[in-house]
């Protein structure tokens, strides 16, 4: 389902229409469903399938790494989900999917928040950047290349995460020392163990005054 | 001569890949027509299937099948008559539950979210049986594996008749790997007899080896992708159930299917390191000398499987002690089998051993550092034989000084820092160093150019990067001109990653396939370049990636573009000889800890680390010192906030989710100093390294709460050191 | 996740109407709890009203009260400077509650309708009567080593999670409500509940009632404050014990105090007569510790929590001590 770009979709008229369409839908398929001899019923469920398709997604409109998509999406994706299995965006991780790792971190309006715990119709018309949006064409983010130098990562699954938390950290104004750092990225686990040297890499960029 | 790349602190060669998000793991592939798989498991922890009601699942939108041992596709190396039925759990085999979380069906659907919500549609009905899952009630079912014989050297329990002795348990509870990446497996079956997988594991060769016997595959049918790991610690040392019934379900559905675990079937589809009750007697002279020790240790298993690990070898081996016996056995519980977990039994043996030492200093009066240098072993008191290299002298001194040991007080409680109490532990760790067969082949290309492959894995340590060190430095070639590729089945063969040997094993191969090549080019140009005309092959030398004859000198590249040939490529297969029969080898470990101990309230914080490790040649000390701080890590967590937990009445994990089970963060840990003693082990292999995976963590916990005891005069034996332990 | 259905509400009144027709419909703020309880199957919502872009993010000093709108993210209030000034001891519960990703998304009322951690709660395959009414309480018997030694009941031993409930019931804070019926406010100690035997009920909400804001007071309570939260590692975990302390001392009398604690009970439970024991006392260890004996009177403990009784007593003196500084 597409949406034209002036419709509001938080218009609650439109909403109504929709939940009306949804009602009907629930109420038809289980007419069908009665109807139906027992074997008939599976079939049935494919029908709902393509139905489903149709009626149980939204519209949503947001931008991710500068680029604009409109989408349509079932309510229950999550932010994370969306940009891994949907848009092909698989730097961000899923660690825990209960907000319980921080490997998942992206930043929404320039704020870094748990992917996992948003839903993706949420986001209509924010900004979403994830690790693929930081770095300009071939020139890595200063973060990036502190990672790289610092070694503040082994198995680098927890990293896009640990960057893009590290590079809010840094302009949140919570890189001031090493303890302020540690507590400030506590949000992300590193079960390499990585600590010492992701602190090491946030220092550097803080210290080196690189504009972040 | 340019600068040996071996000892340099070389940026890795992914970096850029993992820093941007571009190094792809098993999940972040998507084959054509992909759909999503979701587990069903078992509520009940004991007991059989007795009705699947898939009706509603399937009549979900999207859901393309559930399958369960009802419907699986038959798994042709399943033997039904198997005598011994301890062979591993046949999922989808038959309708027995015999653990908590153990998959009883897989849902498939065209999307995640559809996967995962028609799961929750299958109901399951169970005939219940009593279970056992509490160790301390089962411990009369303990037996001893046919394996693990008792050990005797000298008398019996001496220890009961030193002056000075000490008898003490030493528990540790089930701890979960837990690395950041949920499992789970892409499976593919591009034909009804050629199987594709995008796999979570240490050992791509392993994992194809294993699903050959599953399904009666001729290897070359079976492809076999893990380029990026993220992490595993252990987990990813075989292939796993909910695997196989991915590839079933792929089977049957006839479209790849990728299965993600949620994190809380981490703690029970995938190992652990088992709960071990560990009971240590120890003696000594008056004046220090051990006498005896004994080691007792039991842990559990499951139902379907004897899983054993190296728990007591360390008290035979790390001490000059005249009387040592050990004894090690099973008790089997309705939980998953276990599987090595980072640094992996021995990090639970030495827990109780360095306690033990630690309790034993105490009771002596003496500084335990004195103790250990007193009682150290000169040659390998449980082989009888000399080390190939043993610096753990130097590693004791040097830690000892970079912590400030003088600082400490002999007598606990007695230093305080800003409220709170101020504690210094140390400890010991050592680790077998060994060394496997792998195999490499080298490909040097006309742009001068090399490339190197094996099937080895990196989970994390920076496998390629040492690679390509070792490769620049056996043919001079640049590191950057140099690749090595790894992660692939279709690659020569190399064993897993684990038991710290990658370096040591794979190493070893890429140093020999660089002189096979080298001997080869030397052939080359001998026999078909004029000015190496009259040259013997073996004569002709080797420097900074050119033949070199007088003052004759021939780039690699060159030579190859002479011959006209785009490529060369050789193969060797490298393995050890019998240096093991004249020599013990290990790697070992120092760990010295600074802790607070908040008096009021109980909290323990680590305020300063310093471990040393005597690992023989350090290939890259930037790699290297991340995976000692990696290791210490996980040593902060097994010390104080690690410990699965099991409502006995359920058999069920309550704290299965990484909110409640507690992985240290980035808060718990303090500035780590890693030191090297970085000398050659003469005898191991030919760079010299032994390994350090395992060291990293192995007697780190005792450090802690050694400190801990230091602290405050409180000795918890029951890991980890929680807060409530010390109110 | 079960399919639901979404909808964004364009005024307070649309959300209040959406929620009060659809009986199961849940208001849906950061999520940050919502969705890892429906990713648990605890609850499952049929349609979520989405009240982010609602007005009601805000933060204003109004008459020297301070109002904190619903929407208000955790981590804007904590580095607001209205609150870092006039009232840091909330500041302080705030940065010690989850990580700042999660801060970055939990609002101020969401905080206050955090649901328990209890694991029997959140594991639908145990028996909870918090989740299923009647259904048994499984921590009572169970592991509850996290468990409540104040105010719990034979249905339910669950504590409440939030560090920042625990600064606003010491600084006495209001809860505005709107609703079908209007708007109310309930003093903060009567917002949230204990279990009695309606452990499902976390506070007094009606059907349809949405969080608008809070108001706090102002007080005297600026620089002899603290917030202590114990827990098993450094950070992002919830507490064993937590204390907010507040003081308000002159000439080395302590004029009034403000006591509550987290981990402890089925809603921040805040402890008046330790208060009333420290009022016009010297700010030493000895009196703290009279306090820290009055305040665990009443305490009851269970296989695993026993040491939650000497925990938070020697929090209370320490949380005292630090902000007496003594």
């Amino acid at each position: 389902m597409s949406q034209a770009p002036n419709e509001n979709p938080s218009c609650p008229g439109k909403r109504d229409k929709h939940e009306a369409r949804r009602d009907f839908l629930k109420q038809s398929s289980a007419l069908m469903a009665l109807a139906l001899t027992p074997p008939l019923v599976v079939k049935a469920g494919e029908h709902d399938e393509t139905i489903a398709g149709l009626f149980e997604k939204m519209p949503v409109s947001l931008e991710v790494n500068g680029k604009a998509y409109q989408l349509s999406v079932e309510p229950r994706v999550t932010l994370l989900d969306l940009l891994r299995e949907q848009l092909n965006l698989t730097g961000t991780k899923k660690g825990c999917d209960h907000g319980q790792c921080g490997a998942c971190t992206v930043h929404v309006n320039g704020q870094r928040i748990n992917s996992c715990l948003t839903l993706a119709v949420m986001q209509e018309g924010k900004k979403i950047t994830t690790i693929e949006g930081l770095a300009q064409g071939d020139t890595l983010h200063p973060v990036q290349e502190a990672f790289i130098k610092h070694d503040g990562f082994q198995c680098g699954y927890c990293t896009p995460g640990q960057i893009m938390s590290a590079v809010a950290c840094i302009r949140e104004g919570h890189a001031g020392s090493p303890e302020e750092i540690r507590e400030f990225m506590s949000g992300n686990i590193c079960r390499c163990g990585a600590y010492d040297n992701i602190v090491a890499a946030i220092t550097a960029v803080k210290q080196g005054g690189h504009t972040v | 001569m340019k600068k040996q790349a071996v000892g340099q602190s070389m940026d890795r060669v992914d970096g850029r890949l993992k820093v941007t998000g571009t190094a792809r793991y098993f999940a972040d592939h998507q084959p054509e027509g992909m759909l999503y798989a979701a587990l069903v498991c078992s509520p009940v922890s004991s007991g059989r299937i007795t009705a699947i009601d898939a009706a509603k699942a399937l009549r979900a939108p999207g859901v393309a099948d559930v399958v369960s041992h009802l419907n699986a596709p038959p798994v042709p190396g399943y033997k039904a008559d198997n005598p011994n039925p301890k062979q591993g759990l046949k999922i989808f085999y038959d309708d027995r539950i015999y653990s908590n979380g153990q998959p009883v069906a897989i849902v498939v659907a065209n999307t995640l979210e559809r996967a995962v919500h028609a799961a929750s549609l299958v109901k399951v009905t169970y005939a219940q049986e009593v279970h056992k899952t509490d160790m301390d009630e089962n411990m009369g079912q303990a037996f001893q594996h046919k394996n693990m014989k008792d050990y005797l050297r000298g008398e019996a329990d001496a220890w009961k008749k030193a002056p000075v002795h000490l008898e003490a348990e030493y528990n540790i509870p089930i701890e979960v790997h837990n690395p950041m990446e949920l499992a789970g497996i892409i499976a593919h079956w591009e034909t009804p007899d050629q199987l594709t997988v995008y796999a979570k594991t240490q050992g791509v060769k392993s994992v194809q080896q294993t699903l050959k016997t599953l399904f009666q595959l001729p290897e070359s049918q079976i492809t076999v992708h893990s380029r990026f790991v993220g992490g595993a610690f252990g987990m990813g040392l075989r292939i796993w159930p909910m695997e196989v019934a991915t590839i079933l379900a792929a089977k049957k559905i006839r479209k790849p299917v990728k299965l993600v675990i949620t994190r809380k079937d981490m703690f029970t589809l995938v190992g652990y390191r088992p709960a071990a009750r560990q009971r240590i007697g120890i003696g000594a002279t008056t004046d220090g000398k051990l006498t005896g020790i004994t080691h007792e240790a039991v842990a559990n298993t499951s139902p379907y499987e004897d899983f054993t690990e190296a728990i007591v070898n360390m008290s035979r081996m790390m001490y000059a002690c005249p009387n040592v016996n050990t004894r090690y056995q099973l008790v089997p519980l309705n939980l998953s089998t276990p599987v090595w977990m980072r640094g992996p039994g021995e990090a639970t043996g030495a827990f109780a051993l360095e306690s033990a030492i630690d309790e034993l200093a105490h009771q002596l009066k003496m500084d335990p550092l004195q103790l250990r240098i007193l009682n150290h072993a000169d040659t390998d008191p449980e082989k009888h034989l000399p080390y190939s290299s043993k610096y753990l002298k130097e590693a004791y001194e040097m830690g000892a000084a970079k912590i400030g040991w003088q600082q400490r007080s002999q007598t606990p409680g007695q230093l305080q820092e800003n409220g709170w109490l101020v504690g210094y532990g140390m400890s010991s760790g050592v680790f077998s160093a060994g060394r496997g067969r792998a195999t490499a082949s080298a490909t040097l290309k006309a742009d001068g150019t090399l490339v190197i492959r094996s099937a080895a894995a990196d989970i994390g340590p920076g496998t390629a990067t040492a690679m390509v060190q070792i490769a620049a430095d056996a043919t001079g070639i640049d590191a950057k001109k140099i690749e090595f590729l790894l992660g692939e089945s279709a690659y020569p063969e190399a064993p897993r990653q684990g038991g710290s040997s990658t370096v040591s094993t794979v190493g070893s191969a890429v140093n020999d396939v660089c002189r096979s090549l080298q001997q080869k080019l030397g052939e080359m140009a001998s026999a078909g370049i004029p000015a190496f005309k009259g040259v013997k092959a073996e004569n002709i030398q080797h420097e900074d990636g050119q033949l070199v004859a007088g003052n004759t000198r021939l780039d690699y590249a060159a030579l190859l573009q002479l011959q006209q040939l785009p490529e060369l490529t050789v193969t060797t297969t490298s393995q050890a000889g019998d240096e093991r029969k004249h020599y013990a080898m290990y790697s070992f470990s120092v760990h010295f800890t600074k802790v607070h101990v908040h008096p009021a309230t109980g909290v323990v914080r680590i305020k300063h680390i310093v471990s040393v490790a005597d690992s023989g040649t350090v290939v890259n000390t930037k790699t290297a010192r991340s995976q000692m701080i990696g290791g210490v890590v996980g040593g902060i967590g097994m010390a104080l906030t690690e410990e699965a937990l099991i409502d006995h009445r359920y058999g069920r994990y309550v704290n299965n989710n990484y909110a409640d089970y507690h992985v240290p963060v980035n808060a718990d840990t303090p500035p780590t100093d890693v030191l090297f003693i970085n000398k050659k082990d003469p005898v191991i292999n030919p760079m010299g390294a032994k390994g350090m995976g395992e060291i990293a963590l192995i007697g780190f916990a005792a450090a802690v709460s050694n400190a801990v005891f230091n602290a405050t005069g409180k000795r918890v034996r029951d890991l980890p050191i929680t807060p409530d332990k010390l109110i | 996740m079960n399919q639901f259905s979404y909808v964004r509400p364009a005024s307070q009144q649309a959300a209040i109407d959406a929620l009060t027709k659809d009986k199961s419909a849940r208001f849906i703020a950061g999520g940050t709890n919502l969705l890892d309880l429906m990713k648990n199957g605890v609850v499952a919502p049929e349609k979520l009203v989405d009240i982010n872009r609602l007005p009601l993010k805000s933060i204003t000093l109004n008459n020297n009260t301070l109002h904190i709108g619903a929407l208000t993210l955790n981590s804007e209030v904590a580095a607001h400077t209205l609150v870092t000034t006039r009232h840091p001891l909330l500041s302080q519960a705030l940065l010690a509650g989850a990580s700042q990703q999660l801060r970055n998304m939990a609002t101020t009322g969401g905080n206050m309708m955090q649901r328990t951690r209890c694991s029997y709660f959140y594991d639908i395959t145990m028996p909870c009567n918090k989740r299923t009414p009647g259904s048994g309480c499984s921590a009572i018997g169970g592991i509850n080593r996290m468990h409540a030694i104040f105010g719990a009941s034979d249905q339910c031993i669950a504590v409440h999670p939030s560090d920042m409930c625990i600064a606003l019931a010491a600084l006495d804070a209001t809860v505005l409500v709107a609703g079908p019926k209007g708007n109310r406010r309930i003093p903060f100690g009567e917002f949230h509940r204990l279990p009695g035997n309606t452990p499902d009920k976390d506070n007094n909400l009606g059907k349809g009632e949405l969080i608008t804001g809070i108001d706090i007071p102002a007080s005297p309570f600026t620089q002899n404050i603290y917030y202590l939260k114990v827990r098993d590692r450094a950070s992002y975990a919830f507490a064993l014990v937590s204390v907010a302390a507040a003081l308000d001392i002159s000439n080395n009398t302590i004029r009034s105090a403000r006591l509550a604690m987290g981990g402890v009970a089925h809603k921040p439970w805040r402890l008046h007569e330790a208060e009333k024991a420290l009022i016009g006392k010297t700010p030493t260890i000895e009196n703290f510790r009279i306090a820290a004996t009055v305040a665990t009177q009443s305490a009851r403990t269970y296989k695993h929590n026993a040491f939650k009784v000497p925990m938070a007593q020697n929090s209370l003196v320490t949380a005292l001590s630090k902000a007496a500084a003594v």
